[in-house]
């Protein structure tokens, strides 16, 4: 009984041993495989990186300095910028809408829009105007209905009240509600 | 009997032909094994490879990363980090005659019909040396440099014979700009006349050239000064021409320019030797520098120098007082003004119209010692400091200066010194008075060299106000970009030739500083034998030649360099205003 059950014994190692070795080897290929595969890698990269170089030195060659001021000439005549196309600060901003001292130069002439005669809509605030093509925008915000009595949608709209993200609001009439 | 003996005899034959029986079973038996035992040695081996190569790592022979992507040389950037010079994994053109076979025609065209199909891809190259080479049969280059594009047609034409080596090649994408500053690299590898020697080493070891190197050349600004000087030496049909932007508190180069350039990628035997009648002509080779190598007189640039030695010394502490503009006779010898504005002259006058008399008696009363102790300190009797191998050593009058010596000198004959001699001295003169090498390198702060001390503060203060009213009132006019505060001086002198100065050939210079109400930079432009034509209004001085290159440039880097142009701000003349006529 006892022989048996040490041959059983031995039986149960060699067959943790085997089992061991087995799983040292499939585990010994499967880092082999990987590192090759990483090697493989690393070539695609190496082979990238050296095509970007490629086409980098390439670009540089073609957008060189002397092409480009040839371009400039022929095509685009752009030239430095002048003194009068800068400002300093906030305080030379203000300065052009100062109001003029005696004997002071022609003043700046500031772009403004043509007012009602009759003044009723002074007061009114203007129509937003979509400054690409001068269409009316209304601001969707205005449809939407005020927030909920219930918790749920209280909590959802302070949820969105401090959401970073906020969703654009204003959009063009479309053709057929401008022109009604 | 009879029965027996046949009985015997068949007994014997069937037990020959059972022993036989058993050794050929054995044989054949031995046979199968030695198989087995042959297939079981092949498998055995094979598993044993499979673990080898599963388990060893016995894989192709790597290369980590870094070692792959290591240039073969190292790039040269400039100070904001765009490529100048990098190594450049190029296609060439080899002509291999064995490719196909050993004997036997090597091309299956003609060769004619090669060159023709080469040259229709290639349409500079010679289609009939083309042709003789394929003929010839023996395998040499058609061409170094191919593009990608030009490879894969060259491979359409279907020529074994053409092979496509890939080879590692040095390219500078700026093309022909700052060649002298790059310089380039020979078939040995070898850096050659610019940084490419001067970093050769640092470029070459593997150990460095993984890091790319900055220059403190910035390649627009570079490349504005070489369009600005091309424009202004073709409008004059001048020689040569040279320029340099160099900041004044660094001492670093912004852009080095020497006209006519050379193209770095193609480097021929003409561009580093010249013909014997081109030097009997005063010309140079392309590869010459004129900036730092070519030394000239630079005649009237030399005078603010003399003033401000003068300020500094005391000998003129009253600006208005008048000084004698009559033609000074020395020995044999006069010094005369070229177009003489009066008997007297104050000394704002004297450089707004560049008299060389009252230059000369103002060096008289400094003594000769000391403006030479001023010109030393400046740097002007050693070679320039700069990186570059190509260093000219300035024509130097020597220990012991006479009186006629030291006259000259002050407005810039009689010393001959390089244009970048002359930009690091007036960066020095307007930028407080700290004279500092001139480098190639970018520097970091911490790099920066503490510099030696040539004027006094104030001293560099008024010159501020002197150069600019130069620019202002004087022969500068036309430097005086609008809100950048331009201050400079003309100088043109005429070169020395065989028997005393050719009055027909001249050097005109233009040196100038920006902004003047805190300097930044200094401009040097340069035209070597510029020609009176139309767009100079038939003058041939630097005040219509040079001084329009600085007046166009300067706006065009300005901005690149940091500085804004402004209406509203400008050096305090007010107390110097009065002592120049309104009317000139």
């Amino acid at each position: 009984m006892i022989e048996h059950g040490s041959r059983l014994r031995q039986i149960g190692w060699v067959a943790a041993l085997a089992s061991c070795c087995g799983l040292f080897l499939a585990l010994s290929f499967q880092v082999h495989a990987v590192k090759s595969e990483v090697l493989l890698a690393e070539r695609q990269l190496i082979a990238l990186k050296q095509e970007t170089l490629m086409l980098e030195t390439e670009f540089q060659a073609r957008a060189n300095q002397r092409q480009l001021a040839n371009w400039n000439a022929v095509e685009f005549g752009y030239q430095a910028p002048r003194a009068d196309q800068y400002l300093e600060n906030e305080r030379q901003l203000a300065s052009l809408g100062s109001s003029l001292g005696p004997a002071a130069p022609s003043p700046i002439r500031i772009a403004r829009a043509d007012l009602p005669l009759d003044g009723e809509l002074v007061d009114a605030p203007r129509e937003m105007v979509s400054p690409v093509s001068g269409k009316p925008v209304t601001l969707a915000m205005n449809g939407v209905e005020p927030a909920g009595t219930g918790i749920a949608e209280t909590l959802g709209a302070m949820i969105a009240e401090v959401s970073p993200v906020r969703t654009a609001n204003a959009r063009t009439l479309l053709d057929a509600e401008a022109s009604e | 009997m009879n029965a027996l003996s046949a009985n015997a005899a068949i007994a014997t034959g069937r037990v020959q032909l059972v022993t036989f029986r058993r050794q050929s079973l054995a044989m054949a038996r031995w046979r199968v094994l030695w198989i087995a035992v042959l297939f079981g040695l092949i498998a055995a081996a094979a598993v044993l490879r499979i673990f080898y190569l599963g388990l060893a790592d016995h894989g192709p022979a790597r290369t980590s990363l870094e070692q792959a992507l290591l240039p073969s040389r190292g790039e040269i950037t400039d100070r904001n980090g765009v490529p100048l010079a990098r190594a450049f994994p190029a296609y060439a053109l080899w002509y291999n005659p064995r490719a196909m076979s050993e004997s036997g025609s090597p091309l299956v065209k003609s060769p004619q019909e090669v060159a023709a199909r080469l040259a229709a891809i290639f349409p500079e190259i010679d289609e009939g040396r083309i042709a003789d080479k394929l003929a010839s049969g023996t395998s040499g280059y058609l061409r170094r440099r191919v593009l990608p594009e030009d490879a894969n047609k060259v491979q359409a034409i279907g020529e074994l014979a053409l092979e496509m080596p890939r080879e590692n090649d040095r390219h500078y994408p700026q093309g022909m700009l700052a060649a002298h500053v790059l310089g380039y690299v020979d078939a040995d590898g070898q850096g050659k006349i610019g940084m490419e020697q001067v970093l050769q080493e640092q470029l070459a070891d593997p150990a460095t050239r993984g890091e790319s190197v900055p220059l403190s050349i910035d390649i627009r600004v570079q490349g504005a000064l070489e369009d600005e000087l091309r424009r202004g030496m073709l409008a004059v049909n001048a020689m040569g021409a040279a320029g340099i932007v160099l900041d004044v508190d660094t001492g670093e180069v912004m852009a080095l320019a020497s006209l006519p350039e050379f193209d770095p990628n193609a480097v021929t035997s003409e561009d580093l030797v010249q013909s014997e009648e081109a030097a009997a002509r005063g010309e140079t080779p392309r590869a010459f520098n004129r900036v730092t190598n070519h030394v000239y007189e630079l005649g009237s640039t030399f005078k603010p120098l003399s003033i401000a030695a003068a300020i500094d010394a005391g000998v003129i502490r009253d600006f208005s007082k008048r000084w004698n503009a009559e033609p000074v006779e020395v020995g044999r010898f006069t010094i005369r003004d070229l177009k003489p504005k009066g008997e007297t002259l104050n000394i704002p006058e004297a450089l707004i119209y560049s008299s060389n008399t009252v230059t000369a008696r103002v060096a008289d009363e400094l003594g000769a010692d000391r403006l030479r102790r001023t010109m030393m300190d400046l740097g002007m009797h050693e070679r320039p400091y700069i990186e570059l191998p190509a260093r000219g050593h300035p024509i130097w009058p020597g220990d012991d200066w006479r009186r006629l010596r030291n006259m000259t000198v002050s407005y810039g004959h009689g010393i001959a010194v390089t244009p970048l001699h002359l930009a690091s001295a007036y960066a020095a003169m307007v930028n407080g008075g700290i004279w500092r090498p001139a480098t190639l390198n970018k520097l970091e702060t911490a790099d920066i060299p503490r510099g030696r001390r040539v004027y006094k503060s104030s001293t560099s203060a008024r010159m501020r106000q002197l150069l600019r009213m130069i620019t202002l009132y004087g022969t500068g006019k036309n430097a005086d970009a609008p809100g950048f505060r331009v201050g400079g001086k003309t100088g043109s002198a005429e070169k020395p030739g065989a028997g005393g100065y050719r009055r027909s050939s001249l050097v005109s210079t233009f040196a100038a500083a920006f902004p003047m109400d805190r300097p930044r930079y200094v401009v040097i432009a340069m035209l070597d034998e510029p020609r009176g034509t139309v767009a100079s209004s038939f003058q041939r001085t630097a005040g219509w030649n040079a001084a329009p290159i600085v007046g166009r440039l300067v706006p065009r880097i300005g901005p690149l360099l940091g500085v804004r142009p402004d209406d509203t701000r400008d050096v305090d003349l007010s107390d110097l205003r009065p002592l120049v006529p309104e009317k000139h």
